[in-house]
């Protein structure tokens, strides 16, 4: 494998979910059943008691279920069996983002958390609008960015240079998913900020 | 970066979930429509019936039990080991060891610590750095290394690959090689209770 092949395999591998716990919790339920049923079978072998319910039993209840049950009881363990059956599949299926971001570069892989984006932009936002910390917030999502600005009553934000400003910023640290920048100046000031 | 198999997890996960929804809409099926739970009692009658026919054939001399029941055992131990082998492929592929070199003279190892202690002092003077972690994984070709920077909240992600661009250079230049690295910058409690550094 190439470098660059090696690189971005890394940098795939930690912004997805390995759907260890799941598969975990799925392995250790199956495994507490299996152990069970091997419970049982070796009880019935060796012509002990049964702990719940014998292997044959437990076929012969298997094998009349469908009309030995009540309807609704029926419906309603099918309808939480395809729930879960949904949940384990969706699991499969969807990427399972994590909330982090590629930054390119030649030599390593380079995965940074959203949360240290989003208060490096709320920080270049509020410099540039010369405000207080507390005045801007930035929250950076999958695809864009959202930065919400309070300004102090009297003193106009301008929020196309700020969006200057934090789009330049955003550019400068080379991420791999370009983000889009949205800044939201609050339509009412507040006094004593 | 651990060795854990996430297309093995996600094809189970699948398979689980494709049998798991057939069940549940056999069992809806079932409960509403009353020829289809007929059915279903009328066949498993029979597959039972035939199933015991079956086990009275193939009886252990001197047992009550047939060789099937004792087959349907060493399945289900077979089952058990599959499982258990399922969660111990979950993570693991840490190693101590960066670098291991063979010559005539003998095999050379470069500990991870040596690494790890090396980028620690290196980012002791960097603000923007609350705390670092380094560790190895074996990977398919050698090691790889990954770091893991807490940083100073409002800290440039550009000035800190920067910086830890040059580090690795360094590293590089240490152990004469390039090994794979992964560079994690993170958040955490530490960076949200810290100062932010004023003069950036």
């Amino acid at each position: 494998m190439n470098q660059n092949t090696v690189i971005r395999r890394m940098g795939r591998r930690e912004t997805h979910s390995s759907r260890s716990a799941p598969s975990t919790v799925t392995a250790l339920l199956l495994f507490a059943a299996v152990l069970w049923l091997l419970l049982e079978t070796a009880l019935s072998f060796t012509g002990n008691p049964p702990l719940l319910l014998a292997p044959a039993e437990l076929i012969q209840h298997a094998a009349v279920l469908g009309t030995a049950t009540l309807p609704e009881a029926l419906l309603a363990a099918g309808a939480a069996s395809a729930l879960l059956g949904i949940l384990a599949l969706g699991a499969a299926i969807m990427p399972g983002h994590k909330p982090r971001h590629v930054i390119e570069n030649p030599r390593s892989a380079v995965v940074v958390e959203r949360g240290v984006l989003a208060s490096a932009i709320a920080r270049t936002a509020r410099t540039t609008s010369r405000l207080a910390p507390e005045q801007v917030t930035a929250s950076v999502g999958h695809k864009g960015v959202e930065v919400r600005i309070h300004p102090t009553s009297g003193m106009a934000v301008d929020p196309v240079a700020v969006r200057e400003a934090v789009e330049s910023d955003v550019a400068g640290y080379s991420l791999a998913r370009h983000l889009k920048v949205n800044v939201a100046v609050a339509p009412h000031a507040a006094v004593g900020l | 970066m651990n060795s854990t198999r996430r297309g093995l997890n996600r094809a189970l996960l699948a398979v689980l979930g494709l049998i798991l929804i057939g069940a549940g809409i056999l069992a809806v099926q079932a409960g509403s429509s009353r020829e289809l739970a007929q059915g279903w009692t009328r066949t498993g009658t029979d597959l039972w019936a035939r199933i015991q026919d079956q086990l009275a054939a193939a009886r252990i001399p001197g047992q009550d039990t047939s060789w099937w029941t004792l087959a349907a055992a060493g399945l289900l131990v077979v089952a058990a080991i599959l499982l258990v082998c399922w969660i111990a492929a979950q993570g693991g592929g840490r190693t101590n060891q960066l670098a291991t070199r063979e010559d005539a003279a003998g095999t050379t190892t470069v500990a991870t610590d040596v690494a790890g202690q090396a980028i620690k002092a290196a980012l002791a003077g960097n603000k923007q750095v609350l705390a670092s972690t380094v560790q190895a994984w074996q990977l398919k070709a050698g090691s790889g290394l990954r770091i893991t920077i807490q940083a100073r909240a409002g800290a440039s992600p550009r000035d800190l690959v920067a910086a830890l661009d040059e580090l690795i250079r360094g590293l590089d230049a240490l152990l004469g090689e390039e090994i794979p690295v992964l560079i994690r910058i993170k958040a955490g409690t530490r960076s949200r209770f810290a100062r932010t550094e004023r003069v950036a």
